[in-house]
């Protein structure tokens, strides 16, 4: 087992103290993943230093930072592939959320957002295996029908996206409307309304979407569905929703004309 | 300026960020750029055609100035924003209907290569008048 | 009430578990007490958290005739303890799951489900916000305040201002998993713990849609755990002697794919998505394998060491957390002299997001707030 000597350069903000970067070195083995760092930097030299974690195999969503400026897990990204053994590795809060101490942001609003959608965390499973985010993991693999068990009529799985709040990082409008759903939350309005076929849930939902903070806010950037890390395509999703939105306007208009 | 307006402004001005960013925050940035450079020239293209009330000296003298080089190249640089501006708006309103989401970014290089080309094509012909 | 946590919700043991919501076969046979447990807390929170499981059952699968020779103490422990368990075929096994390694000698299909610990904490947590608790997150307990023969409070440290502040309490309850030997000797007393450490590994996509087991005792690497787009292998068990800096030994690391290829053969062939090791707070026995101790919880009332106003709750699984609550609530009460009785079997949680929104632990603000500050933009580097 090799180890590295990593240099890592962490935003710190405490309430009432100007923002700045502390520097730490910690050894880590060479398969660590940038969490491993941050735990020794935390565990070995500082435990005043605030980060959110909880289950380091990307199911939470809550270690979600930047780093050397972009959105990325630190729990699911290998230390070598960031990092080029020269210049320290900068770690930074995500953009777009209020900063409540070092690399820890405050998702009050983020999940008011996904509260408002309120998509149910549970889906129906694709009817094959493997399932996977990353294509190359895959590609060797060919997708084989599964049966179900005897008392079974679906299986069941957890929606793809893990709130873990990069895409709302990633996007250029998040900054400029400060009520804007965000690609997190319109991705999540796509999914419960796929899932319901109730006139006034869909109603509701499909008045969030489009709204003055809704699908039209969006401006193509497209940098969420680059950012993310659980291949959720937001993006896709809100030009679904738009697509939805034009046809149900344009079949009223007719509607209208045929009365 | 209240210190409201200042972070609102700050925060609104990271449309042009595309530090760390990928080719569809690049599209992004250019379409904005290129839509205010459209909005000034619409206005400055308002006024010098209000010159034609001001009668045939003020007209002529202004096709003078707009027959020098440095006019046509300029002339280059507007047809550069609309090239790209409208090229990439094709490509918005594509997938803004969900066609081509997932060739947004192939999409896109395509369009600057064809903006380009046109440009080029363009210019030579600007240039020979 | 109020809940001191150091760093986010489930940022210790609890958030790097296997994710595995037991049907309790796995301890039908060697350890029925912790079966028992788990069964029933199973159906619990199928109940009280249907939206934050996945629920796919769960096969547990013979290979080798030592296997096979297992499976008749295994039927015979899940009637035991109540565990719905039901053979298949061999075929449909092989139907069920198209990656599963094809020498099926025997499938046994159990209650098994899947959680993820976060949202898993986070429900709870949120319902007990709306039941009047206080959650203190990235706040340390420093030390114990004892007054004689009696714990008063606590001193604790809030790391997002830096300030320290102490907090008077008719009883204090010392839940800090692996760390419960350390909150308990700021009162002088001993709490019997080994902190023992697994390793499980995240493949970068998911090979089966139910949870898999190896059809025998207990060992390490004979559970896969699916959720969401990866396969969990888990998991390995060493002693360790700080619970906040554990490094992954890569022997494990390699022993979990070779034990996990055994049930799904090509695991070699897909990428790591991640890998975590955490400290499990296992109760310590006289004499006994780290792997044989019993999962099951206990909770001590050191009122019977001498200091009073002090419990310590430990051991345990995700699994059966709700149980330990409220085995230990009851023991409060009992003390407090609250006659209360607990509600928590019935009682639906509220939405897990419902935490982040709580005007006490966090500001209700939308970003762009003008008292909010600092982008790290504004810093000078």
């Amino acid at each position: 087992m090799n180890t590295l000597k990593v240099q890592l350069q962490i935003f710190r903000y405490k309430q009432g103290q100007s923002p700045h970067y502390d520097s730490f070195v910690v050894d880590v083995p060479d398969t660590a993943h940038v969490i491993d760092a941050i735990d020794a930097a935390w565990a070995i030299h500082d435990p005043t230093l605030t980060f959110r974690r909880a289950c380091h195999h990307s199911s939470c969503g809550s270690c979600a930072i930047r780093i050397n400026g972009v959105e990325k897990l630190p729990c699911i990204t290998r230390i070598t592939d960031v990092w080029d053994g020269h210049r320290p590795l900068r770690l930074d809060p995500l953009r777009n959320f209020p900063i409540v101490s070092d690399l820890v942001v405050d998702v009050t609003s983020f999940f008011q957002r996904m509260s408002a959608a309120d998509m149910a965390m549970t889906c129906e499973a694709e009817a094959f295996l493997p399932f996977s985010v990353d294509t190359f993991a895959v590609a060797d693999l060919d997708p084989k029908p599964v049966d179900l068990p005897e008392n079974f009529s679906r299986f069941s799985r957890f929606e793809q996206c893990i709130e873990c709040g990069i895409c709302m990082s990633a996007c250029p409008t998040m900054a400029a409307d400060e009520k804007f759903l965000g690609p997190a939350g319109l991705a999540a309005i796509h999914q419960a309304r796929k899932k319901t076929d109730d006139p006034v849930k869909v109603a509701y939902l499909l008045g969030l979407a489009d709204g003055e903070h809704g699908v039209w806010r969006c401006h193509s950037a497209f940098e969420c569905t680059e950012a993310c890390p659980q291949a959720v395509d937001p993006a896709g999703k809100i030009m679904a929703l738009r697509r939805e939105l034009i046809v149900s306007r344009f079949t009223k208009m007719l509607g209208k004309r045929n009365v | 300026m209240s210190k409201l307006d200042y972070r609102k402004l700050s925060r609104a001005s990271r449309w042009l960020d595309v530090r760390n960013r990928k080719l569809g925050m690049w599209a992004y940035a250019l379409n904005r750029i290129t839509g205010i450079g459209l909005v000034i020239y619409l206005y400055m293209h308002l006024f010098v055609l209000s010159l034609l009330l001001r009668g045939p000296t003020a007209w002529d003298s202004f096709v003078a100035l707009a027959r020098s080089p440095y006019f046509l190249a300029l002339d280059v640089i507007l047809l550069a924003g609309i090239l790209i501006h409208g090229l990439n708006g094709l490509r918005i309103a594509l997938t803004g209907f969900g066609i081509g989401v997932g060739a947004q970014r192939a999409l896109f290089t395509t369009l600057m290569v064809i903006s380009a080309i046109a440009l080029w094509v363009a210019a030579l012909k600007i240039f020979r008048v | 009430m109020t809940v001191i946590e150091r760093g986010e919700v489930a940022f210790g043991t609890t958030g790097r578990n296997h994710c595995l919501l037991h049907s309790g076969g796995r301890y039908c046979v060697t350890d029925q007490e912790s079966a028992i447990e788990c069964i029933e807390e199973n159906m619990i929170l199928r109940k009280i958290m249907p939206d934050l499981l996945e629920l796919n059952d769960g096969l547990f699968v013979a290979f080798t005739e030592a296997d096979l020779a297992f499976r008749e103490q295994f039927l015979e422990g899940c009637a035991a303890c109540h565990i719905p368990a039901r053979e298949i075929s061999n075929e449909h096994a092989r139907a069920i799951e198209p990656f599963l390694n094809p020498n099926v000698l025997a499938a046994v299909q159990v209650p098994d489900g899947v959680f993820e610990p976060f949202r898993f904490c986070l429900a709870f947590l949120a319902t007990a916000l709306q039941n009047g608790a206080t959650v203190r997150t990235y706040t340390e307990v420093t030390d114990l305040v004892c007054a004689g023969k009696n714990v008063t409070g606590v001193r604790m440290r809030d790391y997002r201002t830096g300030r320290n502040e102490s907090l008077s309490a008719d009883l204090v309850v010392n839940a800090a998993g692996p760390w419960a030997g350390e909150i308990a000797g700021k009162a002088g007393v001993a709490v019997p713990e080994i902190p023992t450490a697994g390793v499980m590994v995240a493949l970068d996509c998911r090979l089966n849609n139910m949870v898999l087991n190896r059809l025998n005792k207990p060992s390490d690497g004979d559970i896969i755990v699916p959720q969401r787009a990866t396969s969990v292998i888990g998991t390995t068990s060493w002693k360790v002697e700080d619970p906040d800096l554990i490094t992954i030994p890569p022997e494990h690391v390699d022993r979990m794919i070779a034990q996990g290829e055994q049930l799904i053969p090509i695991v070699k062939k897909v990428p790591m998505r991640a890998k975590m090791a955490v400290a499990r707070p296992l109760i310590a026995r006289a004499g006994i394998d780290a792997r044989e101790v019993s999962r099951t919880f206990e909770c001590f009332d050191h009122e019977r060491d001498g200091m009073n106003g002090f419990v310590t709750i430990a051991g345990g699984k995700t699994t059966t957390a709700r149980a330990m609550a409220e085995k230990v609530s009851d023991i409060v009460c009992r003390k407090l002299n609250i006659s209360a009785e607990c509600r928590t079997r019935n009682t639906s949680l509220a939405s897990y997001r419902l935490f982040f929104q709580q005007p006490g632990s966090y500001r209700a603000s939308f970003p762009g707030n003008p008292e909010d500050r600092f982008s790290p933009e504004h810093c000078n580097r």
